[in-house]
């Protein structure tokens, strides 16, 4: 899929992806990542630590949002910018939903700015691990 | 030994004059392992991931959270925020060196927010990538 400029307008949405966060996969980027810290692996660590289990890396879940962003970017646009505020814990087995809306399109510097955040429900209300998100992308010119 | 009189008091860990502290240049390799297990954690068919520097800020993590004059207690600590500006998109198998300082300490509500920024540079020596991460080190209940 690529991007065009011409296609896009401000407020759009991207196309919201889910996932299902288990350990394994938690691990998996701790060995990725480098980050080894037991909070994301060990559940009487986290317990001890005020936390209600293994809680997953603040950057699984930015990963994920970040995933969300470029398999709406496409190949061909770059990603110049990307931020996010970590705000709530995302425990194992949680389903986390990470979506955006475009916020602002340069059309002559090619740039697009778009707001991202990932939610989950919990006890029927919702949260955001992630809040206040964002990211800019340059799109190259088509061909 | 640094004094915690001035401002650091508030806070029991972190120590506020610690801030502007550059750490030594690591090199990381954006191996194609690497790059591969973040592609398939998240499910990404293309291209280096834009939150894998989060890797190469790790190979300075360790500096940073056991530097003794910054006297921060990591297992109060969790990640506030991050964010990465890229110059170029980093390039598989490219070889980077990594420049740590602490860009900022702050004091809010009791508990410390430590802003750490790495530059990652090219073998062109210019900089590819700047990441910044907050870490909020809470006060004990």
């Amino acid at each position: 899929m690529v991007l065009r400029l011409k296609d896009l307008s401000v407020g759009d949405a991207l196309p919201s992806l889910d996932r299902i966060v288990i350990a394994r996969d938690v691990k998996a980027y701790a060995d990725a990542g480098g980050d080894q810290n037991p909070l994301h692996q060990d559940d009487a660590f986290a317990r001890s630590a005020g936390f209600d289990g293994i809680v997953a890396h603040g950057m699984f879940t930015m990963g994920h949002m970040a995933a969300c962003l470029t398999r709406w970017a496409g190949e061909e646009a770059t990603v110049t910018r990307i931020s996010a505020q970590f705000r709530s814990p995302v425990y194992m087995d949680d389903r986390i939903t990470a979506g955006g809306r475009i916020r602002k399109i340069d059309r002559e510097a090619r740039s697009v700015t778009v707001e991202l955040w990932v939610t989950l429900e919990r006890d029927g209300a919702l949260e955001f691990p992630i809040k206040r998100g964002e990211a800019t992308i340059h799109v190259p010119l088509p061909g | 030994m640094l004094s915690r009189e001035d401002g650091g008091a508030s806070v029991p860990g972190v120590n506020r004059a610690a801030e502007g502290t550059r750490y030594p240049e690591v090199s990381f390799e954006l191996s194609p392992e690497r790059v591969a297990a973040f592609r398939e954690i998240f499910g990404q068919p293309h291209g280096v991931p834009p939150t894998l520097a989060t890797a190469a800020e790790f190979a300075v993590f360790p500096s940073v959270i056991g530097d003794p004059t910054l006297a921060l207690d990591f297992t109060r600590v969790i990640h506030g925020g991050q964010e990465y500006e890229y110059v170029r998109p980093l390039v598989e198998g490219e070889t980077l060196s990594v420049r740590a300082r602490i860009e900022s300490i702050r004091v809010r509500g009791g508990n410390g927010f430590l802003t750490v920024a790495m530059d990652l540079l090219g073998a062109d020596g210019r900089i590819a990538a700047t990441a910044r991460s907050t870490l909020i080190e809470r006060t004990p209940d």
